[in-house]
């Protein structure tokens, strides 16, 4: 730099016209950029810049705040998502299905089978003796005993599991 | 003639039915505590709240495995065992069996098929070791307690189910199944007791199951050859046919109750609103379950009750054997 011829010289005082006019050009006045087209240009792409620069810090804004920000709804995968997932699972519903209808069959079987055992229990009962009832071929059966004793073992027998009429008739 | 039936179990199995009755009654008191707190309020704090009731549960539960684990061990390992898993297996007479019990109910049959019948009379020989609602009850209680046990294992740790089925939903899911399960068995249970315990010739309990046969008299008279059971030497107890009808009446009440209480008080899926149970509309539901929990009581009290006259059956049998050797000795006996 010092040896440009230039940087001796004297400084010349510039009219206030002359600045005005010096600022008013930032390129050569030959080209064809004009500062027009100039400032247009980098207008743009500072635009451009910027708008990538939202669009990158946008993108960037939305990881973070998927990372750690609460979402309570079922869309936004929040607490209650994994309650619906499992509440809604097909194949847990068919399963709950499935053994509510084996217990339905079940169920139905059973009673039919309770009726059945009702009735069959009742057409038994009728064959035995009825309480008080007394009969000759029943004596003999079951050992021999007289009638009177007979009658109380019959009772006490069927109470506790026949013990005392194995006895011979006792009472019990 | 007595209405003391052929013995067919051995000690072995009368006193594993006992464990296993009183186990599997346990189970369905606190379990059913659980499903059914809405109308079982006073059982969940008869069984020491929400806290008492799950450790009763899990402790009956442990006492089931161990004792399923021994009978399926015993049933492999020794020969009768394996004889009788041959026995088991239904048959086509088990089916003909069913067909008559319905003729005979409706009239047109005039005796139960053998293997239905559970009073044998003078024919011992000709009834098998399990009647054909026997051999179900058995398979019914092999699946249903194999499920039981393995979905009840895992829904022990809700943590440890939540880990392997993803959801807490999952898990709550497999709570309302473990329970739905054991419906079928609540219900067959029911009948169970209602069968043993109102035969004509039983009531009030069948002492088949709880006296075994090594100690139980093989003979019904000196003249084999009937052609009947004699049932119609047999007295019938003056309190049966009320007995029969209450009972009877209780259990199909407990049966449908459960029943509709399982599929109403569901647990999956799980609600979006908050559902209050109880109060007065649901009245009906509440007493019925009551009551079936009263039949399951009552099953559990003639448990105790027929091991109670096997007690008081083989200390008669002892005297019988001292009295015997009194008379041998010149003094005189009643007997």
């Amino acid at each position: 730099m010092s040896d440009d011829p230039q940087g001796e010289r004297e400084p010349v005082r510039e009219t206030p016209a002359e600045a005005r006019e010096r600022q008013s050009h930032y390129t050569d006045p030959d080209s064809r950029l004009t500062d027009r087209l100039a400032v247009i240009i980098s207008a743009l792409v500072g635009l451009v810049v910027t708008g990538l620069a939202y669009w990158w810090a946008q993108g960037f804004a939305i990881f973070t705040e998927n990372l750690y920000r609460v979402q309570p709804t079922i869309e936004g995968g929040g607490v209650g998502s994994d309650w619906n997932a499992g509440n809604t699972d097909p194949m847990l519903d068919a399963m709950i299905a499935l053994i509510h209808a084996v217990d339905v069959i079940m169920g139905m079987a059973i009673l039919v089978f309770v009726f059945l055992h009702w009735a069959a229990f009742r057409r038994l009962a009728a064959r035995m003796r009825q309480p008080g009832e007394r009969r000759s071929d029943a004596v003999a059966a079951d050992g021999g005993r007289s009638s009177p004793a007979e009658s109380g073992a019959r009772q006490a027998g069927s109470d506790d599991g026949g013990t005392d009429a194995d006895n011979g008739g006792e009472p019990g | 003639m007595t209405s003391l039936d052929h013995g067919k179990f051995t000690r072995v199995t009368t006193v594993f039915h006992s464990l296993l009755a009183l186990d599997v009654f346990l189970l369905f008191f606190s379990g059913y505590a659980i499903m059914f707190n809405d109308e079982l309020w006073w059982l969940v704090e008869a069984l020491g709240g929400s806290m008492g009731v799950i450790a009763v549960h899990r402790v009956a539960g442990l006492g089931l495995i161990t004792l399923t684990v021994f009978w399926m061990t015993l049933l492999i390992i020794t020969p009768g065992g394996r004889d009788n898993f041959g026995t088991v297996l239904p048959g086509r007479d088990d089916v003909e069996a069913a067909i008559q019990d319905v003729k005979f109910a409706l009239g047109y049959a005039d005796e139960r098929h053998p293997n239905a019948r559970q009073f044998a009379g003078y024919k011992a020989d000709e009834v098998p070791l399990l009647s054909y609602v026997g051999k179900g009850v058995v398979w019914i209680f092999a699946v249903e307690l194999t499920l039981l046990m393995i979905s009840g294992l895992l829904i022990w740790s809700k943590t440890g189910i939540i880990s392997l089925f993803t959801t807490k939903a999952s898990a709550m899911a497999f709570v309302a199944f473990h329970g739905f399960l054991g419906i079928v068995m609540l219900m067959g249970v029911m009948f169970h007791i209602f069968e043993h315990g109102t035969h004509p010739a039983f009531y009030p309990v069948e002492m088949k199951a709880f006296l075994p046969k090594d100690i139980t008299p093989e003979y019904h008279a000196e003249d084999e050859d009937h052609d009947t059971t004699g049932i119609e030497d047999l007295e019938l107890s003056p309190t049966w046919n009320w007995a029969v009808n209450l009972f009877g009446l209780m259990v199909v009440i407990g049966i449908v109750s459960v029943l509709v209480g399982s599929i109403f008080d569901e647990t999956y899926p799980i609600p979006r609103e908050l559902t209050v149970g109880g109060g007065p509309t649901n009245l009906l539901l509440t007493i019925g379950i009551n009551v079936g929990i009263l039949v399951l009581f009552i099953g559990l009290v003639l448990s105790m009750y027929g091991n109670v006259m096997r007690r008081r059956y083989e200390r008669q049998l002892a005297e019988e054997r001292r009295a015997t050797t009194a008379a041998d000795g010149g003094e005189t006996s009643d007997d």
